[in-house]
């Protein structure tokens, strides 16, 4: 029998009825597939909701397609095209850089250079597999090269030069230290000496290579597989270029006091290009051709260059320290797949998450999609927190984190499809993990298969479905309860701003709308002070500062730095979005704490079980009274759910004023009785002590809380993301539901909210 | 558990390095017409400094050139029939050498070795005799014959197995020998051709000078010898070999693979041949004659002891163990008979005590010094316990040393706090509220290493059927299975895992 393999990826993730979606699959074993159209009922086979359910839908597709296999380029590095061959010398020349690598040793890796692997044609820079700096040259036939004596020590800056000259043979190979007390991750103290310099007379002239120079690669080509991109480099790299001559050692010297060649053939100025709002893929060629250097798989920019000195952490305020660009193997944010075929949603259809369904024999994959209507029709959207759904796109953390098991507090359960994911390695990272060199992965993209975005899916971490699967049941509810709901994303909200939300009378957030941009928390304030009704019923939200890249929505940047529950922690100095320029990590480190919005925000999290809410008093109060209506005083209101057996759990957040809740805020409910797998999160903590865990501190429980905004607008926020994975026990028919049913039932009426009457001053007797 | 002793560790290296400055400019030199240094110096860090130091990482070249040089310094001050030992030796080790390129690297089993030298000495011989070719042509007869004896005995080498194609060589040199001892035009000198002209004048033979130039003249066929050696060996021919060493038993796997095997051993075979035609040409002029005996078998075993005195597959063993062999056969010849039975018995010695001959005792010390090392470090350190001093100096993170022994006496006080009633609260609860001593084993567990940390398996998606696994903790390999039992209850396969883990905990 043969392995048959099926993975698929949509593009755009979302998208208006009406509007194209292509579908890109890879297939294995088959030349071709079955494929019908279902709509995503419900996400999880939980036997205590209603299973898992889908709904074939009726569509102009055909029903077998032919596939293929496609394959999948890992891996960032930038190409300069170079069709001309003005990157290929015929006379002496000079090839510098300045370079931080971070993985010397093992693999050969291509700093740059024009070369062909299969031809060995062309002359490059790299670092061969005994981690020392190495210049080769090829005329098709032979290879030469000349090795330089320092070895290189990982993630230290040195400037390397190579310079050739063909009349004589002779190659000077030079690698010069530029470390200083803060740009390299060891200090001044360990006593290496990076400084070298060999010459010595090849026997080999390199010939035209015919290929692209490539920035951290080089060029291979597979009779299968086509062209492709090998011998890929891991580490930073700071403006580059080559000079149509052999420098002298002085020359060298004074590129590597931060002095430009004169004269380049090429130079890629990669501090060049900076705006407030940051910098884009491209390198730029600063030199007379201007042959820039296109980045693939998105190298990291605005990081820390050769000369960085600590006193300036951002690029905004000094873009000549931010040359850095760093490049790893394993990055991915595009597999570039060849469509197999487009879907045009149409009209008629109900807003919701669709998906292409591809089998071929037992093998089934579910490529899903989001569909908004093309003008809004229901009076309730429900926002789908895309961000999110990308930041954890293919995380690993059951098989990479050690302490991944001590957060969720769970074995994890894993399936089949989790142990192919990881056993390919072909489908890139989520911002929880970290690449081949120990870095964080920053930027995540939809143009990938992606496995936690299946329906049926459950995080292996902690055996329950997370996100997109874990979203369906608060849909599979409204529906259930007969609302009509149209769907909105993430994406949505960051492009339109207020005006995709301004048209509904109140906007649902999902389980986990953990990523949100500034324009995203801009839209929801601009809505709830325009008399907005925002029903808040996640955990952990607006937590990150997130942000698209401008040219291509499919991919958002974070980095995770100084507070919060972080899988890794971006570099001194690197904490800035180079995709909008502001500040990444906590929007509570900005002066934007979700509590401003919301009310709530993160406190704790935990995955050994959830807990019910219960009502506070302020629930007792007619401004709020009315959310629990058939609701006893004393009733536990989810003490039931999918996600962990109740309604207050996984990832928790908290009313507090001292992180600016407004202050008319009702503590309607909350939970309590968590376990010590409940710590309180670190950003709470200035001063560590003992007890802060759910059985000891007061701060480890979920809040649900109620306050009205400007123009008849209010927010009604469970900060919980078991919330809406309650909803669907007990047939649907229960407590929880009962609260949503009160709100939303108050929401969608135009004028004032019940109970916006009871403004007086209390005066009681009792 | 005996005391723990703890060993002062360190050592002064004996090495000469250089320290090399950065700054200063280095002009690598290269042997002429081919990309290799002349010594391979390698700079690295000096992990217990960080300072560079400058290493020969390859000190063969160092040693073979103290060896010749000693022996070309040392050979003319030595007494008449020591410089004719000296010279027999370089004769010897250059056959030695030229035999270890067709066993050792072309793997073609020959034992014609010395009927080819014999077949090329006495034809050139015979040329210079009976057809007066003035003697330096003799050294282009010689690897003619040469490469067309290795040409007659390289076709049959493919189809015959080791010890059959052995045999077959062995009767080439025997029918030599019989063919030669019984031409007539022969008979009066028993075989042997005499009179044969000469690089050494003949007024010059035996005497001081002309055994001074012999010795000459031999040397420098050692070199020839050795550049051959080096030549196959580091060229392209060479590597196609050595990368299918590994398949020699599988020609067809190598020639899958894109490697021409059987052309490259051919190739090899015959450019020794030749070069062993050279050898046999030059033994001719040495001695100014050529007898049967180098067709003998003794001379034969003789070249046999040497190679396994010296070790199999080096030209240093070869050249080692004709130094030997050739001292106490040539040199102890006042022993008599007995030094016949001093060769033996060394050669027996060193097949039993050393794997692969003298020049191999090196890499067979190292091996027994780890292998006594591993067996003394098991009986020293304990199981998951702390690393001993020695263990120490092989982790570079030293905070994995503190881990050690903060895990171990973790272990301890968590071991003391398993009891039937908290195995029992676990079955009941796995997930939620726990006791305290539950609590703290648990949180030991979840936050171990991740290689082989286990998980659990759920066999089918959607379905309450599952198994435990252990992930590798290295990116891309694939989770193990740690044991064919199946579980239908998520909770027993929860608890199944914390028995699993108590296991591991009280071995510990």
């Amino acid at each position: 029998m043969t392995n048959v393999r099926i993975f698929g990826y949509c593009d755009p993730l979302s998208a208006r009825m009406g509007e194209p979606v292509d579908f890109m699959i890879s297939a294995e074993g088959a030349d071709e597939a079955k494929i019908d159209l279902v709509r995503l009922v419900h996400g999880d086979f939980n036997p205590e909701g209603p299973g898992f359910i889908e709904e074939v839908i009726e569509s102009d597709l055909p029903s077998v397609l032919p596939v293929r296999r496609q394959y999948t380029q890992n891996g960032s590095f930038a190409r300069v095209v170079d069709d001309n061959g003005q990157l290929s010398p015929q006379s002496a020349f000079t090839i510098h850089a300045f370079i931080w690598p971070s993985t010397p040793g093992g693999e050969r890796q291509t700093i740059m250079g024009s070369w062909s692997v299969n031809s060995s044609k062309g002359y490059a820079l790299g670092i061969n597999p005994d981690g020392k700096l190495e210049f080769w040259v090829g005329d098709g036939k032979s290879v030469d090269q000349i090795t330089s004596d320092a070895p290189l020590v990982p993630k230290v800056w040195v400037m390397v030069a190579a310079s050739f000259d063909p009349v004589t043979g002779e190659a000077c190979l030079r690698q010069i230290s530029v470390q200083n007390s803060w740009n390299s991750h060891i200090g001044l103290v360990a006593p290496f000496d990076h400084n070298s310099h060999v010459v010595e007379t090849l026997r080999v002239q390199p010939v035209a290579s015919g290929v692209d120079f490539i920035l951290a690669g080089a060029h291979e080509n597979n009779p299968e597989r086509g062209d492709f991109v090998s011998t890929l480099y891991n580490g930073k790299i700071d403006r580059c270029g080559i000079v149509k001559r052999a420098l002298t050692s002085e020359d060298m010297e004074q590129i590597s006091v931060g002095t430009a060649p004169p004269l380049p053939l090429a130079y890629w100025d990669t501090t060049f290009g900076f705006e407030d709002t940051g910098i884009g893929d491209t390198i730029q060629d600063t030199g007379p051709h201007g042959l820039h250097a296109k980045g693939v798989n998105r190298p990291v920019r605005a990081m820390t260059g050769w000369n960085w000195r600590g006193r300036e952490d951002s690029f905004r305020l000094d873009p000549s320290q931010y040359g850095g660009v760093a490049f790893h193997d394993d990055a991915l944010t595009d597999c570039k797949w060849e469509p197999n075929i487009t879907w045009i949603p149409p009209s008629s259809m109900k807003s919701g998450v669709y998906a292409l369904r591809v089998s071929v024999g037992e093998k089934v994959d579910r490529i899903p999609v989001i569909i908004r209507p093309e003008k809004p029709r229901a009076k309730i959207a429900v926002q789908m927190s895309t961000f999110t759904y990308l930041a954890y796109a293919n995380e690993r953390l059951s098989f990479e984190a050690q302490i991944a098991q001590a957060i969720t507090a769970h074995t994890p359960v894993i399936s089949a499809d989790d142990i192919e994911y990881n056993k390919l390695e072909e489908f890139g990272l989520s911002t929880y993990d970290h690449h081949s060199d120990g870095a964080g992965v920053c930027y995540t993209s939809w143009k990938r298969p992606i496995i936690n975005l299946r329906p049926g899916y459950r995080m292996a971490g902690m055996n329950f479905p997370w996100a997109l699967p874990a979203d369906l049941s608060l849909l599979w509810w409204l529906e259930h309860a007969g609302y009509d709901y149209d769907l909105i994303t993430d994406h949505d909200v960051h492009r339109e701003g207020k005006a995709a939300m301004e048209p509904y009378k109140t906007i649902l957030n999902v389980t986990h709308p953990e990523y949100y941009s500034e324009k995203m928390l801009d839209a929801t304030e601009g809505y709830l002070v325009g008399g907005g009704r925002v029903m808040y019923l996640g955990g952990n939200g607006y937590y990150w500062v997130t942000h698209p890249c401008p040219d291509d929505p499919a991919c958002v940047e974070v980095r995770k730095l100084d507070v919060g529950s972080r899988a890794w922690q971006a570099e001194a100095g690197e904490g800035y979005l180079a995709t909008s320029g502001e500040r990444s990590g906590l929007w509570r480190s900005r002066g934007r704490a979700p509590q401003k919005l919301v009310g709530l925000g993160f406190t704790t999290e935990g995955m050994d079980r959830s807990e019910a809410f219960e009502r506070m008093p302020d629930s007792f109060h007619k401004r709020a009274a009315w959310i629990f209506e058939g609701i006893g005083a004393e009733e536990l209101i989810g003490d039931f759910g999918l996600a962990l057996g109740g309604a207050a759990g996984v990832e928790l957040d908290r009313y507090d004023l001292a992180l600016g809740t407004p202050p008319h805020t009702l503590l309607v409910a909350a939970s309590s009785g968590h376990t010590d797998n409940y710590p309180l999160v670190s950003e709470e903590i200035s001063y560590a002590f003992p007890g802060r865990g759910g059985t000891q501190d007061p701060q480890v429980r979920g809040d649900m809380i109620y306050f009205t905004t400007p123009n008849d607008g209010a927010v009604f926020a469970a900060g919980s993301i078991a919330w809406s994975q309650a909803l669907p026990c007990k047939g649907g028919d229960n407590n929880v539901g009962t609260v949503m049913r009160n709100l939303l039932n108050a929401f969608v009426k135009d004028g004032s909210l019940p109970g916006s009457a009871y403004t007086g001053e209390e005066k009681h007797w009792r | 558990m005996t005391d723990k002793v703890y060993y002062k560790v360190g050592r002064r290296p004996w090495e000469v390095k250089g320290h090399p400055d950065g700054h200063a400019s280095r002009q690598r030199s290269r042997i002429p017409f081919t990309n290799r240094h002349w010594l391979k110096w390698r700079d690295v860090h000096n992990p217990k400094t960080l300072q560079r130091e400058r290493v020969l990482v390859d000190k063969k070249p160092l040693w073979w050139s103290i060896g010749l040089s000693l022996l070309l310094v040392i050979t003319p001050f030595l007494p008449n029939s020591l410089i004719s030992v000296a010279s027999i030796f370089c004769i010897y080790a250059a056959i030695n050498i030229l035999w270890t390129l067709i066993v050792g690297t072309a793997g073609i089993f020959s034992l014609a070795t010395l009927a080819v030298v014999g077949m090329s000495g006495y034809i050139a011989a015979a040329a210079n005799v009976y057809l007066g070719v003035p003697w330096p042509f003799m050294l282009l007869i010689g690897p003619a014959v040469g490469l067309a004896a290795g040409a007659i005995l390289a076709a049959p080498s493919t189809r015959l197995d080791g010890l059959y194609y052995a045999l077959l060589t062995m009767g080439v040199a025997e029918i030599c020998r019989v063919f030669v001892s019984q031409l007539r035009a022969l008979t009066p000198t028993g075989g042997a051709i005499t009179q044969v002209d000469s690089f050494i004048p003949e007024d010059w033979f035996l005497q001081r000078p002309g055994l001074l130039l012999g010795f000459g003249g031999a040397f420098l066929l050692l070199l020839g010898a050795l550049l051959v050696w080096r030549l196959v060996n580091s060229e392209r021919l060479g590597m196609i070999l050595r990368a299918a060493k590994t398949s020699r038993e599988d020609e067809a796997f190598s020639e899958a693979v894109g490697i021409d095997f059987r052309r490259a051993r051919l190739l090899v075979f015959l450019i020794s041949s030749a070069a062993l035609g050279v050898v046999g040409a030059f033994y001719a002029m040495y001695y100014r004659s050529i007898s049967p005996t180098i067709f003998s078998l003794d001379q034969l075993l003789l070249l046999f002891a040497m190679m396994v005195i010296g070790g199999l597959g080096r030209a240093e063993g070869a050249v080692v163990g004709a130094a030997i062999v050739i001292l106490i056969d040539k040199g102890l010849i006042e022993l008599g008979p007995l030094r016949i039975i001093l060769v033996a018995a060394i050669m027996l010695l060193v097949t039993i005590f050393a794997r692969e001959g003298f020049t191999g005792s090196r890499d067979q010390f190292r091996d027994f010094r780890k292998r006594k090392a591993g067996e003394r470090r098991a009986h020293r350190t304990e199981k998951g316990g702390e690393a001993m001093p020695e263990e120490a100096t092989e982790i570079l993170d030293k905070q994995e040393l503190y881990y050690r022994r903060f895990n171990k006496r973790l272990r301890e006080r968590l071991k003391l706090m398993v009891t039937p009633e908290l195995i029992e609260e676990h079955r009941v609860n796995p997930l939620g509220h726990h006791s305290d001593a539950l609590a703290r084993i648990l949180n030991y567990f979840r936050r171990g290493e991740m290689a082989d940390k286990y998980v659990i398996m759920r066999l089918k998606n959607g379905e309450e059927r599952f198994r435990i696994m252990a992930v590798s903790g290295i990116k891309g390999m694939p989770p193990r299975i740690v044991d064919d039992r199946e579980y239908d209850a998520l909770y027993d396969a929860y608890h199944a895992v914390f028995l699993l883990r108590i296991n591991d905990l009280l071995e510990s």
